[in-house]
């Protein structure tokens, strides 16, 4: 298991569970954050800025912080086709 | 479900317009209501409520549109207003506005509305969008299945809008809230039915609202359902079986019981769709990854935005000067055509330099918030705003502001006016206040003729590396100060930074032309009447009350001044004399009095009670402190930064020395912002936050003027 924030840009995953606390924690499961989504890191900036991440199909940016709190699994095509 | 309560003489129909951020619910709004509609806040909070009717088979239909959120907890003000909007106004439809590109989360907030007991119209929004996007969606199948109607629109076009309307009156007529709602599994029901069942036991409590939301709520832990279930005659059973509720759910599916919630949510929507909506791969839908690669590149990114921001400031700044002087002139001309008109002295003052010379500096800053609000709806249209702030939120984040506090920043080098507006383009109201309480530091161009003037003349050899200086402190402060807000006043309210990018859309005129109605309208209303009233008093401490004439004083000085210009003609006898007669006035009014009054307070920075007055006056408009200069070293009524005769009667006056000429553009540049400037504060963040920020801005200009004037004095630069 490891996190958003660690994986590299381009790198597909599928969430497992929001360690955060209640109201980032709720706000990311709201916007789709939840157990089985799929979702691609698109690119992060420098100096550990935020990340931009694509979460069931569309685009958001999180904040390192929030992204070290996503625990996730790294995907790879063959695994799975369900989103 | 429904009670009498909402029985209504009329036969209008008020339908709330909710919807996620992005989800075209404006377009649809403005598209629907054209020309019939009016913005107002709602009750108690700066949260914009846009209100509109439209006429369908000849009845009318009240839209209101409620905040765009992606959903109802009652963490954000946003959330609880549109809820609450819902839950306390019963309006007779809610229209959910979806983005059908991205059906999945934009459900997961309409049947959230469903579960408030009110029926709900689904708008499949952007649905040519989804369609060349290769997403099919079932509409008939889906409305069957969730237990709403479903309309398929295309907002920015119009197209399926009659459809809707239709759709909302039969919704209206069966009154009847959606017979289906969320299923949230076995385990959760199981405990709801529990909850419920205790929350109905109590014949009195009757909520306006099914028992079932309640239920739910209170399993998601949202602190104003459990202050609602204080007043349940079980209230005590129904905290205990929520609190048993909560350990199960939290054990068995070991994270927290409100992320369960929205995980089951997500699973029934997720179910249903995957009945109804069909994706075929699609090529050449990158177009938006392209552009990104680019304007979100690590490289190019950054210069990309200052380029856009620069240029923002120059065509906001550099066009606007035109209309400006227009107006200006405008102004001019109209006092010299009703000035001769208006009878008695006093009343002829009141309506030329009181009233006209007050809705006259109102109404110039429209030009420059037009053109700006022009440029920041094509930036917010396109998308293009929530790449800027994904680009500099690292740096602003470190001192507690945020991505998107870098326009308003900005903007304040030039005004702080369209700065503190700017704002509105912060989604969490604490990133709002933080931002608006910074950008008065960010030096204005009002300010600029008082560096000017003081730098020329207390450090000619080197002006620009002054003011220069003072701007990096200005700078400097705005920095500082977010800091030290975010970690005391502001503590605690840390707001998650979790933004949507919305794919690049090409903005429509229309739209933009609303945006721009709306914002410059709301200000010369808002800031107008503020204004109006700050110009008249201003006016009348200047001018009240009137020096007794002293015929032999005024002698006695145009004999002086024969004495010492021995060739002066009539006319500069007589300018001469009209600067001493201005002076003197000013002097004796009720702002030379305030200004002798807070001599005490401003004479451990080394001023005395003239430029006490000036910094009184510089509240109308910062310009002004330059010119009350004028009036009070009595060299004439139209002083400039750029005048010889003030420079040389400052470098001549015993009290100033480049000290004092420093620590006064330090004072000036920290001290509360002009009239127009704290208006828009109190418009934006409210009474209190202007209470706070006016003593906030006093304390530390005070503070800081002082410790410059100590060091300064004690290394031997003040003689």
């Amino acid at each position: 298991m490891t996190t958003i924030a660690a994986l590299e840009s381009g790198t597909r995953f599928v969430v497992r569970r929001v360690a955060l606390a209640r109201e980032v924690g709720k706000r990311l499961a709201d916007m789709g954050f939840t157990d089985g989504s799929l979702g691609t890191v698109v690119r992060k900036s420098l100096f550990k800025g935020p990340l931009h991440v694509r979460i069931r199909d569309y685009d958001v940016v999180l904040r390192r912080s929030e992204a070290d709190g996503i625990e996730v699994e790294p995907f790879f095509e063959k695994a799975a086709k369900d989103a | 479900m429904r009670d009498g309560s909402g029985t209504r003489n009329s036969p209008r129909l008020r339908v709330a317009l909710a919807g996620n951020p992005n989800a075209g619910k404006t377009t649809l709004f403005n598209s629907l209501t054209g020309a019939h509609h009016k913005v107002g806040n709602y009750p108690g909070v700066t949260v914009e409520k846009r209100e509109g009717s439209v006429f369908f088979d000849g009845s009318e239909i009240v839209l209101i549109d409620l905040p765009g959120t992606y959903s109802l907890t009652a963490y954000s003000l946003d959330e609880v207003i549109a809820r609450d909007f819902v839950l306390l106004e019963r309006p007779d439809v809610v229209v959910s506005v979806m983005d059908s590109t991205n059906i999945e989360r934009h459900l997961f907030l309409c049947l959230q509305f469903q579960e408030l007991g009110i029926p709900v119209v689904g708008a499949l929004n952007m649905s040519d969008e989804a369609e060349s996007k290769g997403i099919a969606i079932d509409g008939d199948k889906l409305s069957l299945l969730l237990g709403m109607p479903m309309v398929k629109i295309v907002g920015t076009r119009g197209k399926g809008v009659e459809a809707l309307l239709r759709a909302i009156r039969s919704a209206a007529a069966s009154a009847a809230a959606s017979p289906k709602t969320t299923d949230y599994g076995p385990e959760l029901e199981e405990w709801l039915g529990r909850i419920e069942r205790l929350i109905d036991s109590d014949p009195a409590f009757a909520p306006p609202y099914p028992s079932r939301w309640l239920a739910v709520k209170l399993v998601e832990k949202d602190s104003v359902a459990v202050k609602r279930i204080g007043v349940h005659e079980l209230h005590a059973e129904i905290v205990a079986l929520c609190g048993e509720a909560v350990r199960w759910i939290e054990s068995h599916f070991a994270k927290d019981a409100e992320v369960v919630v929205s995980e089951q949510r997500y699973g029934y929507i997720h179910g249903a769709c995957a009945e109804t909506v069909a994706r075929s791969p699609v090529k050449g839908s990158g177009a938006t990854e392209t552009v990104d690669r680019f304007l979100m590149g690590r490289f190019l990114g950054l210069p990309i935005f200052i380029l856009v921001i620069w240029g923002i400031f120059r065509l906001t700044f550099a066009l606007g000067q035109y209309p400006v002087a227009w107006l200006d002139s405008f102004f001019g001309w109209l006092s010299a055509l009703i000035g001769p008109a208006i009878p008695g002295v006093y009343l002829h003052s009141l309506v030329i330099d009181g009233i006209i010379g007050g809705v006259g500096s109102v109404l110039s800053f429209v030009p420059l918030i037009v053109i700006l609000f022009f440029c920041l709806s094509i930036l917010e249209d396109t998308g293009y705003m929530s790449r800027a702030a994904f680009i500099t939120d690292k740096f602003l984040h470190g001192f507690g502001l945020h991505g998107q506090s870098f326009l308003p920043l900005m903007l304040g080098f030039g005004c702080s006016v369209p700065a503190i507006l700017s704002t509105r383009t912060l989604k969490s109201p604490r990133d709002r206040i933080v931002t608006a309480l910074a950008v008065p530091f960010m030096s204005c161009g009002a300010k600029l003729p008082l560096y000017v003037l003081l730098a020329g003349a207390f450090f000619p050899k080197n002006p620009a590396g002054a003011v220069m200086a003072i701007y990096g402190i200005g700078v400097a402060l705005a920095g500082l100060s977010s800091l030290l807000l975010s970690k005391t006043v502001l503590k605690g309210e840390v707001t998650p930074f979790v933004m949507e990018l919305p794919p690049y859309r090409l903005p429509t005129l229309r739209g933009i032309a609303w945006h721009v109605w709306e914002k410059s309208s709301q200000y010369a209303r808002k800031a107008g009447t503020v204004i109006l009233a700050a110009s008249i008093l201003i006016w009348a401490i200047t001018t009240f009350p009137h020096p007794p004439q002293d015929i032999g004083a005024r002698n006695a000085e145009a004999s002086a001044y024969r004495t010492i210009q021995p060739g002066a003609s009539e006319g500069e006898v007589a300018a001469h004399l009209a600067a001493f007669d201005a002076g003197r006035n000013l002097e004796y009014s009720i702002a030379g009095r305030l200004g002798h009054a807070i001599e005490p307070v401003v004479r451990p920075l080394g001023f005395d009670w003239k430029i006490g007055v000036a910094v009184v006056t510089g509240f109308a408009a910062k310009e002004i402190v330059v010119s009350t200069m004028g009036i009070l070293y009595k060299v004439g009524t139209g002083e400039s930064e750029n005048s010889k005769g003030l420079r040389s009667a400052l470098l001549a006056d015993p009290i100033f020395s480049p000290l004092t000429a420093f620590v006064l553009m330090l004072f000036v540049l920290v001290i509360p912002p002009c009239f127009a400037a704290l208006a828009t504060l109190k418009a934006e963040l409210g009474w209190r936050w202007l209470a706070f920020a006016l003593c906030y801005m006093l304390s530390i200009g005070w503070a800081l003027a002082f410790t410059a004037k100590s060091i300064g004095s004690a290394l031997g630069w003040g003689a």
